[in-house]
């Protein structure tokens, strides 16, 4: 997957590349609006991350040009600004999705998985992690072959880890996909931690292999070992 | 076009000098008019006296000549034709020439006024006149000109002065102006000399009820409110500041701390993440002072729907059950039936969000928090009951501040920035409400949120 970064400012341009490139996507960093442009104008890429404030040439105005010639390639943009009318434009002139800075990256990560699965994606029913194993239609979770009593949040925040599995997820997505909340607040950071806290008492409490893990400072993941 | 002075006092004078001037002009006008008509009817008076005074010494000779009689006869200016237009007599004094033209001698009759071909101005006053036994025609004058004298010096003196008290109005009109607008010329004086600093300066009010006094009140109060908005935007900056102060300073000790010497991976996991929460409390903090300063441009339109304060308060006991539960304690909802106000269920869940995670936060393991819905004629009102220790006096009204905490490091440790009841403030604020809180120390406080019942939720004001 080859991804085109076109992002101004050094160092997170240079965590972009590496941590995309961790994920295994080749990626290409773009430094000015002129750079970039001439890259989309000469090579193929399966999606572009996009910082609207850019010298040289404006976000905005990569976006519509690439949107006057290729309507496929999907376009995550990056802004630092979140006002609405803002976004507004975004969206309007063609970016598939955005992200406000600053950002947590398994989020970055989640929504460009999403972009590139765009328009593919098979309902999965039975999620599983070593032994833990869910039936999502049947609403049932056990480990270790034993049924474990979830109240639907706790399984709607299993599902999503397990959906995510192997993988960080930051709070902000379970803000967003979980609790369907449409900002973040300290409150719903406390109600997350202890909903954690009782999902990893029911699984992990009685069992020595730890499936729930804390990543300091990013969020939260569901993976065999640590 | 009108060339239009720069200056309101300018205007003012050219305006009262204008209408003066017309004024005087119409005066002069009917004085001069006046006064011709009342000196020519004196004059005519005098005329008619002479005529008489002429009949009564003017005699036929013998011969059908006619003499003027008396010793005055030197004065009179007479003339007396016949009814067939032969002039019968003229007073030497005429030097020849003619009070009338002979033609007309038959028929004129009454006064007239003649210029003389020498240049005499003469008011003449014609007759028939029986003389012995003939009916003849008399033509008696007097000179006009005492009377045109008199109008004259008159008309050079309007002429004259009232230019004169014209220009002298005008003056004073422009003295007056200047000093009654001086007030305005300060106030402007003062409005250029104003800058961030000097905002604490007032104008001085006259003490009268004028509309220049009420004009420099309403100058003054202006600045009030502006001076006291610069205080909060300075106080707030200063408040932003610190809070940013305190993630950042945690970022760089522990950053620094961790680089000191070589460590495991594990330790160095830790300093990463320790300084990733930092920055995550960082991102929260902005992201809320960018929603409070969207609220406070007015940005925030409400979305205003009916919502029934009772669903309303059992979802948010839902969203936070789990944080009471952690501490074993009762979070119950308590509502006599359904309290619908127009509302953005949002902006209003968010506030409600807000009050009751405090009182879980600051309630006791195994106390009780209740979130009463009550509905009087008057309004609606949610209350938020804890069991917690209270707020002591002090703090009861600045709780609503922003950053204001009752104590700022155990508030911190829960991941609080002291922004929480401001944002509940505005929210109340915003839809026409008002938050409340009333505490007895030790004994628990209780938050009110309390709508107008039906009214119409006031526009978001601008703080």
């Amino acid at each position: 997957m080859q991804i085109l970064v076109v992002e101004d400012e050094a160092k997170v341009a240079r965590a972009l590349e590496e941590g995309l490139g961790r994920e295994g996507y080749a990626v290409t960093v773009a430094r000015t609006g002129e750079e970039g442009y001439y890259l989309l104008d000469t090579r193929t890429f399966d999606l572009v991350v996009l910082d609207l404030m850019l010298p040289g040439r404006n976000g905005l105005e990569i976006l519509a040009t690439l949107r006057g010639r290729d309507r496929g390639i999907p376009v995550l943009i990056l802004t630092a600004r979140d006002a609405v009318p803002d976004r507004v434009t975004g969206l309007d002139s063609g970016a598939d999705d955005y992200l406000v800075k600053p950002f947590a990256f398994p989020e970055l990560l989640a929504r460009i998985r999403a972009l590139l699965r765009r328009g593919r994606t098979e309902p999965v029913t039975r999620l599983n992690v070593a032994d833990l194993e869910m039936d999502v239609l049947a609403r049932r979770v056990t480990r270790a072959g034993k049924a474990l009593e979830l109240t639907s949040r706790e399984f709607e925040l299993l599902e999503y880890l397990l959906r995510n599995r192997g993988r960080v997820v930051s709070r902000e997505m379970l803000v967003r996909d979980v609790w369907k909340e449409t900002r973040r607040a300290t409150p719903l950071d406390n109600v997350i931690d202890v909903h954690i806290a009782r999902l990893r008492r029911k699984i992990d409490d009685h069992s020595e292999a730890k499936l729930i893990h804390t990543v300091r400072g990013v969020g939260f993941a569901v993976k065999e070992d640590a | 076009v009108i060339l239009r002075p720069r200056h309101v006092r300018t205007r003012l004078t050219l305006w009262y000098v204008g209408v003066l001037s017309a004024v005087l002009a119409l005066y002069a006008a009917f004085t001069l008019v006046f006064l011709y008509l009342s000196l020519r009817e004196g004059l005519d008076r005098g005329l008619d006296a002479e005529f008489e005074r002429v009949e009564d010494i003017l005699t036929e000779a013998s011969d059908g000549s006619i003499r003027m009689g008396g010793h005055d006869e030197g004065e009179s200016l007479v003339e007396v034709w016949s009814p067939d237009g032969g002039l019968l007599f003229r007073s030497p004094q005429l030097e020849g020439q003619a009070l009338g033209d002979a033609g007309s001698a038959g028929s004129g009759r009454g006064f007239t006024s003649i210029t003389t071909p020498s240049g005499r101005p003469l008011r003449v006053l014609s007759h028939r006149h029986r003389l012995g036994q003939r009916e003849v025609f008399m033509r008696v004058a007097i000179s006009e000109e005492p009377l045109r004298h008199e109008w004259r010096e008159l008309g050079v003196g309007l002429l004259v002065g009232l230019p004169l008290a014209i220009a002298i109005a005008g003056l004073g009109g422009h003295w007056l102006a200047t000093r009654a607008l001086a007030p305005i010329d300060d106030m402007a004086r003062h409005a250029e000399r104003l800058t961030a600093d000097t905002l604490g300066e007032r104008l001085p009010v006259e003490n009268s009820e004028d509309e220049l006094a009420h004009l420099a009140r309403v100058f003054n109060l202006a600045l009030a409110r502006i001076e006291e908005s610069f205080a909060r935007l300075r106080r707030f900056t200063a408040d932003v500041s610190h809070e940013l102060r305190t993630p950042l300073t945690a970022i760089r000790s522990v950053g620094e701390v961790g680089l000191a010497e070589r460590r495991n991976e594990n330790e160095y996991r830790e300093t990463i993440g320790s300084i990733l929460e930092e920055a995550d409390r960082l991102t929260v903090m902005v992201d809320t002072l960018l929603s409070l300063s969207r609220a406070d441009a007015g940005e925030v339109k409400l979305d205003l729907k009916p919502v029934d304060l009772v669903a309303l308060a059992g979802d948010v006991a839902a969203h936070l059950a789990v944080l009471a539960e952690e501490k074993a304690q009762r979070l119950d909802v308590e509502a006599a039936g359904p309290a619908v106000v127009a509302a953005d269920r949002l902006v209003l869940r968010q506030a409600l969000v807000n009050v009751v995670d405090n009182a879980i936060k600051y309630s006791p393991p195994g106390s009780r928090v209740r979130v009463v819905v009550r509905e009087n004629g008057a309004a609606s009102r949610i209350e938020v009951v804890d069991e917690g220790p209270g707020i002591a006096p002090e703090h009861r009204e600045r709780i609503f501040e922003r950053f204001y905490r009752v104590d700022a490091a155990r508030s911190r440790e829960r991941g609080g920035a002291g922004l929480g009841l401001s944002l509940a403030k505005w929210a109340m604020t915003a839809h026409g409400g008002r938050i409340e809180v009333e505490s007895a120390d030790g004994r628990g406080s209780t938050f009110r949120l309390s709508f107008p019942r039906a009214g119409t939720p006031g526009v978001p004001p601008a703080r």
